[in-house]
């Protein structure tokens, strides 16, 4: 009999066509607003949890709290740790870079051979730096497409010079930052020539760490937690001198992020849905008056109260399923054009749609039921009579 | 020959007070199956209460009527909707066809709301339309059919579920005399077939083809002709 009366509810919103669709304009719309809002909200944030992801999962970042305490020999020893595959040192500090065109205060981050492999820069132009152990303590410099741009450096300005503090460096590369946030200028050099030139040997600032596994990140946390401890003669966790991070808190915090906005704007957008519902109900209960007389005929052909309503209830969510669907396709649609517009990267998620669809349908039935509980009261002998 | 309805002190009031009006007041009536019988009178006699609680579309206020050995009045909507899908067959005035819905669908409701599967209720009624020499119609919508087809659409949809009683509410009054002459043929054949038919009807001309003839006035039944019985 739900066959059935899903075929009766078919046809006849196929007979009136016109009519249903405008009954069917506010879930439309309510849908639309639904799926785009919340895949706005999803790859607005997925563009930035992508770029923490490059960062990658399993890297660490020990960063000294208090000056020259963070050692050459610590970094030796968070080397040789169980679960630690490669560490690279960095000493960070700013300084005034120039050239002829101009002189800019920038970011001044040392880095040794290591660095290229766990931080996976892109280049712009050029090369990083040297690796070779040979040729480590030359005066080599990377910039950031940043700083490159406030020198008034171009893609030929390779092996062009610019003075850090009072010393001349070669540009060897210009790495792209626009993807980066803080796009402050960053120039890198080895760390040899920033003990050379510029910083006090044996101290650094951070030590960067990929782990062998995902699995082992919080233990490898843990064990190098205590090393360092121990290895500064502090007894107090508390009052430790160093931090050490990973990519996980910020992607957890953004994961928060993302899901408050996702609610937000659905949540909104699930108000517009819950007006449409009511747009149903005023036409069905419309409707049901002008088909009192068949309502009758129904009845006194053999339908029972519980068919009658049937029929009614699936007219109104076939209604709402198909508006819902029209707003899927109508919000992905939004969602593309938004997403091209925005330069994020548009995300399909089917979790939405069928929630979407679900929500539409509910609401269908919520709004359907007084209607269709209406046309089933009706007394077969005045419905019939009824002109 | 079994009561196929009984009617015993039945009265059908409306409204209460002195706005009180007696549709029916006291009546007992019986039929018996096959018979073919005609309720007259003019309009506010009662004749629309009477096909009303015979089609087991109403209750009565008092009393007791019986369909099919049924007493309505202890039945309950399923129930009461049940008994007018097996042994009534309603014919009405208007003919009262499903709008934008083709001959053979209309003939197919009630055996869908039987439970029967589309394919055999499609099959049952394209033979009923058949029968009725609207085979060529089956797939026309009301709008597209003349007066006394839609009629007949209509008996074939009060037929196809092959009820005891074929209830009729003035199935004449809305055609031409060579249409309505058609539908009275056929309700002739019907009642040769052992239909019980049951004309409501105020054409005297109607009522003469019956066989036998209640006259109803103010809620009364005024003369139980049953002249017109054949020997």
């Amino acid at each position: 009999m739900i066959f059935v009366a899903a075929k009766l509810a078919l046809s006849r919103i196929r007979a009136t066509k016109t009519r249903s669709a405008l009954t069917t304009l506010g879930i439309i719309i309510g849908t639309m607003a639904l799926i785009s809002l919340v895949s706005i909200a999803q790859g607005a944030t997925r563009g930035i949890q992508s770029q923490f992801q490059g960062l990658g999962a399993t890297n660490l970042t020990i960063s000294a709290t208090v000056p020259n305490t963070l050692t050459l020999d610590d970094a030796e020893a968070v080397a040789s740790q169980f679960g630690v595959e490669l560490i690279t040192k960095q000493v960070r500090t700013s300084a005034v870079v120039g050239n002829e065109n101009n002189q800019v205060r920038a970011s001044l981050v040392a880095v040794d051979e290591n660095f290229s492999e766990i931080s996976e820069p892109s280049l712009f132009v050029g090369s990083f730096l040297p690796t070779d152990k040979g040729l480590q303590n030359v005066r080599s410099v990377v910039l950031s497409s940043t700083l490159a741009l406030d020198l008034g450096l171009t893609v030929d300005s390779i092996n062009s010079k610019v003075s850090i503090g009072n010393t001349e460096y070669l540009v060897v590369g210009i790495i792209d930052d626009s993807q980066g946030f803080g796009s402050d200028g960053i120039a890198y050099v080895t760390l040899e020539s920033a003990y050379r030139y510029f910083a006090k040997s044996p101290y650094l600032s951070s030590i960067s760490l990929r782990v062998a596994d995902e699995n082992l990140v919080s233990s490898v946390t843990g064990s190098l937690t205590s090393l360092l401890l121990n290895r500064h003669s502090i007894s107090n966790a508390s009052d430790a001198d160093f931090v050490i991070t990973d990519a996980s808190a910020i992607l957890e915090a953004l994961n928060t992020v993302q899901s408050t906005l996702t609610l937000l704007l659905g949540g909104i957008a699930s108000i517009s849905l819950i007006v449409g519902g009511i747009g149903i109900m005023n036409i069905m209960l419309v409707s049901v008056r002008e088909r009192t007389r068949e309502i009758g005929i129904r009845r006194a052909i053999g339908a029972r109260q519980g068919q009658i309503l049937t029929q009614f209830l699936i007219e109104a969510i076939v209604l709402s399923l198909l508006g819902g669907i029209i707003g899927v396709i109508l919000g992905e649609i939004v969602a593309v054009l938004l997403a091209n517009l925005g330069g994020w990267e548009f995300v399909l998620s089917w979790a939405t749609i069928v929630a979407a669809l679900g929500f539409a349908m509910l609401v269908g039935i919520l709004f359907g039921v007084w209607p269709a509980r209406a046309a089933s009261r009706l007394k077969p002998v005045e419905a019939l009579r009824f002109e | 020959m079994a009561a196929v309805v009984e009617i015993k002190n039945v009265s059908k009031i409306y409204g209460e007070g002195l706005s009180e009006v007696r549709a029916l007041d006291d009546v007992d009536l019986t039929i018996e199956e096959n018979e073919f019988v005609a309720i007259v009178g003019p309009s506010g006699s009662g004749k629309s209460t009477m096909m009303n609680l015979i089609g087991c579309l109403d209750k009565p206020t008092r009393g007791i009527v019986k369909i099919a050995g049924q007493d309505v009045n202890e039945l309950n909507d399923v129930k009461l909707t049940q008994l007018r899908n097996y042994a009534i067959g309603f014919v009405f005035q208007q003919f009262f066809l499903l709008p934008k819905t083709t001959a053979v669908d209309n003939v197919s409701t009630p055996l869908l709301y039987r439970g029967l599967s589309s394919k055999e209720a499609k099959e049952k009624s394209l033979a009923m339309l058949a029968k009725l020499g609207l085979a060529d119609r089956s797939d026309h919508q009301p709008t597209q059919l003349s007066g006394g087809q839609q009629q007949r659409v209509a008996i074939a949809r009060a037929l196809v579920t092959d009820p005891t009683i074929i209830l009729a509410d003035e199935p004449t009054g809305a055609l031409d005399s060579q249409s309505g002459e058609q539908v009275m043929n056929l309700m002739e054949a019907l009642h040769k077939e052992g239909k019980t038919i049951i004309l409501i009807t105020h054409e005297a001309e109607v009522a003469n083809r019956a066989h036998r003839r209640i006259t109803l006035k103010d809620g009364k039944i005024v003369s139980d002709d049953r002249s017109g019985q054949k020997v």
